[in-house]
């Protein structure tokens, strides 16, 4: 029994370390990691998407607007066929009003998919099947062998090297990536570039099989759980031969009987080129305060969200809003709320 | 180049099962659970099982499964024909035909592209090389089963009347692939009794298995990312470079072998199944000769009891030194024997650790010759050390030979190394040409920056204090008698120091994952 009880301690030291070893030993933290913290049931909106989702929509901004919460899940270049994962993900935890989901990637061959558009998806999901199962569609999409599949579902194989890269290991002790309630912000993104935006036509160019089939399988989860969806596209600059493939997706969704806006074709929303991004491909801080403004009151108008401004139980999310302002000036040397009042006065 | 990789397939354990693979150790995990949970008189068919299963592991075709009964029925058959019958003629008759078979699968299924190459070179022809699939540990189990054959004729050990014990014999799954020898004397009492679990036994077993993979991924494949960027790349090195990489190929060879035989040993331990040890602090030799005493231990002693002494004492090397003694005087008369049957045994090394050249010469031709030369040279070095008023037995000249040692050992393997003869002259050409170039040493890009190369300063310095402590008795005695404080840390900073600088795994690459940015 001794002996037993010493093999019993052994292992649970091991575990111990192994689970502290691990988290600094692994990919920084990033929205996905974020949404895991919120209580359950407490958040009324999930927005799923890449990059664009969680530099474009300032959740504490819209939480201090109009008072409905959002959940970020969202990682760099999240690929399409993760959405229905995240979804089901989401709902383990979370019984939201409505879902919105970015569809920048619809245009990617999936058998492009990247190792690492992969990992700060699933690397981020706690281990579940569904996760399992999220791994093993987006690699049946590339080259990857099975041999190799383990290497996603412990990503510690991959990671335990991870000491090579100082940069990121001290970033990942220091927990940076600096998220506000899953909204990016930081001196990069609050920089302004000038940018020549896309000339939109009509033209249509049908969308890869892979995609086609991906959003059918989306389509059908979406109806069989009865959500409230509304897929977007983000205001961004694309690549001209995606212009015909976003407009055949974006008629695709709506013939199959989902809301979609295409923020690039809209008219009652602009930003400007010269001023509100920080590169091609995302809105920088203050484009992004233009469209969470715009897209926050538009959600809050059209679906039955819940105003939790006052509410204890929400005070994190007033207290990353305070964050947020409090960070914004010392990065900038600018009132956010100020900020704020110049864009709702220009009618955002 | 070849870019040798000893533990090539660490993850996935493609073809064979390798030793440092998670697959490998789930095996394991499962074996030694049933085996200690069967009734203790099918533990050896526990064994069977998986050794079978470890053969056949990925391997599992028409072709193997032949090549598998012929080695399993020609020992099985050909131990009682020659155990049954009494006429000594006879007996040579069996045992010749059984070495025909076991040897001749051999040479075909391993060797043949040495003979095609060898053609080819002779005749100036363009036989085209062929690829043969053949089971894991071929050249084990070959010549395991020749002395099995070899002890029943010379009355040694009795013959084996089960025909799935001797296929256990055969095909015991930990030796498959780095060995060592086993004798049939030795190892029946442990293969086919039965053990019951042993803490002791475990925890010792367990903390070898540990060192062992500590060896190889911590220390052999660190280094052999060294060696392999430098020999994959000659030109863009200088010779200091190259030079460091021929020393630092040896030890990547050492750990990955020695670290390889501790895995093996130490399941075997855990089983309660001893198995002789095949390696003796190879670097404390102060000759080749006795390097060779020190290393692959179990390979010289066979190779010395099945063939050389054998030829030393067949009528041909009588006669020769008959011949000799005569002609040349009786110092002269007693060499050219011995010299001549070392000159096979060591053809015959070199030949056995693969079908190519680079082999023969590498671990077989160059052993001979420095062995002949410390032997022809030694009276010299006795003259001059004297007169020089040398102590041969103070600590420098002993550190001298054994630098030597090492130095010549070294140079051997960059032909076991490379991939051809031409590339062997090209890497030692290498090493004293293009000194010019400047490469900082601290800065090349092995490393990706200074904290690669203090775990690869660490490597090496752990690799020295298990050297050093395994110098004055087994480590694991050492550390087993500390207290549960030191003992633990121990485990834990061999766990951990496997499971975060152990290479293995595809590799964390900093570009594709954070730098990417969005």
């Amino acid at each position: 029994m001794k002996k037993l009880g010493k093999i019993i301690i052994f292992i649970g030291i091991f575990l111990v370390i192994f689970i502290i070893v691990s988290k600094v030993l692994r990919i920084q933290r990033n929205p996905i990691t974020e949404f895991y913290k919120e209580p359950k049931n407490s958040l009324d909106v999930i927005y799923i998407g890449g990059s664009n989702a969680y530099a474009h929509f300032n959740t504490t901004l819209a939480y201090n607007e109009h008072g409905f919460t959002t959940g970020m899940l969202s990682a760099d270049a999240v690929p399409l066929a993760a959405t229905k994962y995240l979804i089901k993900e989401s709902l383990k935890y979370q019984k939201p009003k409505v879902y919105v989901i970015d569809i920048a990637r619809i245009t990617e061959y999936f058998s492009m998919i990247e190792e690492g558009q992969i990992r700060k998806v699933t690397d981020a999901l706690k281990k579940s099947q569904n996760r399992t199962d999220c791994i093993n569609e987006l690699l049946s999409y590339t080259s990857v062998p099975k041999s190799e599949y383990i290497n996603y579902y412990f990503s510690f194989f991959t990671y335990h090297d991870f000491w090579k890269d100082k940069n990121a290991l001290r970033a990942n002790l220091l927990n940076r990536m600096e998220l506000y309630k899953g909204y990016l912000f930081n001196i990069d993104v609050a920089q302004k570039r000038k940018q020549t935006p896309n000339v939109w036509t009509d033209e249509e160019k049908v969308l890869h099989g892979d995609t086609i089939n991906t959003l059918n399988d989306l389509f059908k989860y979406i109806k069989d759980n009865n959500l409230n969806v509304i897929f977007v596209v983000p205001k961004r600059v694309f690549g001209e031969v995606e212009l015909p493939l976003i407009n055949y997706g974006v008629k695709y969704i709506k013939e199959n009987g989902f809301e979609v806006i295409n923020f690039n074709t809209l008219d009652d929303f602009q930003v400007d080129f010269d001023t509100d991004l920080y590169n091609f491909a995302h809105l920088n801080t203050y484009g992004a305060t233009k469209y969470t403004l715009y897209f926050s009151r538009y959600l809050k108008e059209n679906y039955d969200l819940e105003d939790h401004r006052g509410d204890s139980k929400y005070k994190s999310w007033d207290m990353a809003y305070e964050k947020f302002k409090h960070d914004y000036r010392e990065t900038t040397g600018d009132n956010f709320e100020e900020l704020v009042r110049e864009y709702k006065e220009m009618g955002y | 180049m070849a870019n040798i990789c000893f533990s090539d397939i660490i993850f996935y354990g493609e073809g064979s099962m390798s030793l440092v693979t998670l697959v490998f150790l789930l095996f394991c995990v499962i074996v030694l659970g049933i085996y200690f949970i069967v009734p203790k008189k099918f533990q050896w068919i526990v064994l069977l099982i998986s050794s079978l299963f470890f053969l056949f592991y990925k391997n599992f075709t028409i072709l193997t499964i032949i090549e598998a009964l012929i080695v399993i029925f020609t020992s099985y058959i050909i131990g009682i024909l020659i155990e049954k019958n009494k006429d000594n003629h006879k007996k040579n008759f069996y045992l010749i035909i059984g070495i025909v078979i076991i040897l001749g699968l051999l040479l075909y299924l391993k060797y043949s592209n040495l003979f095609i190459t060898t053609i080819n070179h002779l005749f100036n022809t363009n036989y085209e090389l062929v690829k043969r699939n053949s089971l894991v540990g071929i050249s084990y189990y070959s010549l395991i089963m020749i002395s099995y054959l070899i002890d029943i004729q010379r009355g040694s050990i009795k013959a084996q009347r089960n025909i799935f014990k001797c296929a256990l014999f055969m095909s015991y799954f930990p030796i498959l692939t780095s060995g060592p020898f086993i004798r049939y004397e030795n190892i029946k009492d442990d293969l086919y009794g039965s053990h019951k679990f042993n803490y002791e036994r475990a925890r010792r077993g367990l903390l070898r298995v540990l060192i062992g993979v500590f060896k190889v991924l911590v220390i052999s494949e660190r280094l052999g990312n060294f060696v392999n960027t430098v020999y994959g790349n000659l030109n863009g090195f200088s010779g200091i470079y190259i030079f460091i990489a021929a020393l630092l190929f040896t030890i990547q060879l050492y750990t990955n072998f020695s670290g390889s035989i501790d895995i093996i040993m130490g399941i075997s331990e855990i089983m309660g199944i001893n198995l002789p040890e095949n390696f003796d602090n190879p670097f404390c030799a102060r000759t080749i000769t006795e390097f060779w005493r020190r290393w692959h231990i179990t390979l010289g002693a066979w190779l010395k009891d099945y063939i050389f002494y054998p030829l030393l004492k067949s009528n041909f090397m009588q006669k020769l030194n008959r011949v000799c003694k005569d002609k040349f005087g009786k110092k002269v008369g007693k060499k050219v024997p011995l010299y001549l049957s070392m000159l096979i045994m060591w053809t015959m090394i070199g030949i056995w650790h693969g079908g190519a050249y680079t082999y023969i010469i590498g671990s077989g031709l160059l052993q001979f010759l420095f062995m002949f030369l410390e032997d022809n040279l030694e009276p010299v070095a006795i003259l001059i050390t004297s007169k020089l008023k040398i102590n041969r037995e103070s600590f420098g000249y002993k550190l001298y030979q054994r630098i030597r040692t090492y130095l010549l050992f070294s140079f051997s393997m960059i032909f076991f190394r490379a991939e051809r003869v031409s590339e062997a002259l090209k890497i030692i050409k290498g090493i004293f040409v293009n000194h010019k170039t400047k490469t900082p040493f601290f800065n090349i890009h092995v490393y990706s920056g200074k904290i690669e190369l203090l775990v690869f300063i660490f490597a090496i310095i752990s690799l020295i204090v298990i050297e050093v402590l395994n110098r004055k008795g087994d480590i694991r005695d050492k550390i087993l008698k500390r207290n549960i404080v030191i003992r633990w840390l121990v485990y834990y900073i061999l766990i951990f120091a496997i499971m975060i600088i152990g290479c293995y795994g595809p590799g964390y690459d900093p570009a594709t994952f954070i730098y990417r940015g969005f």
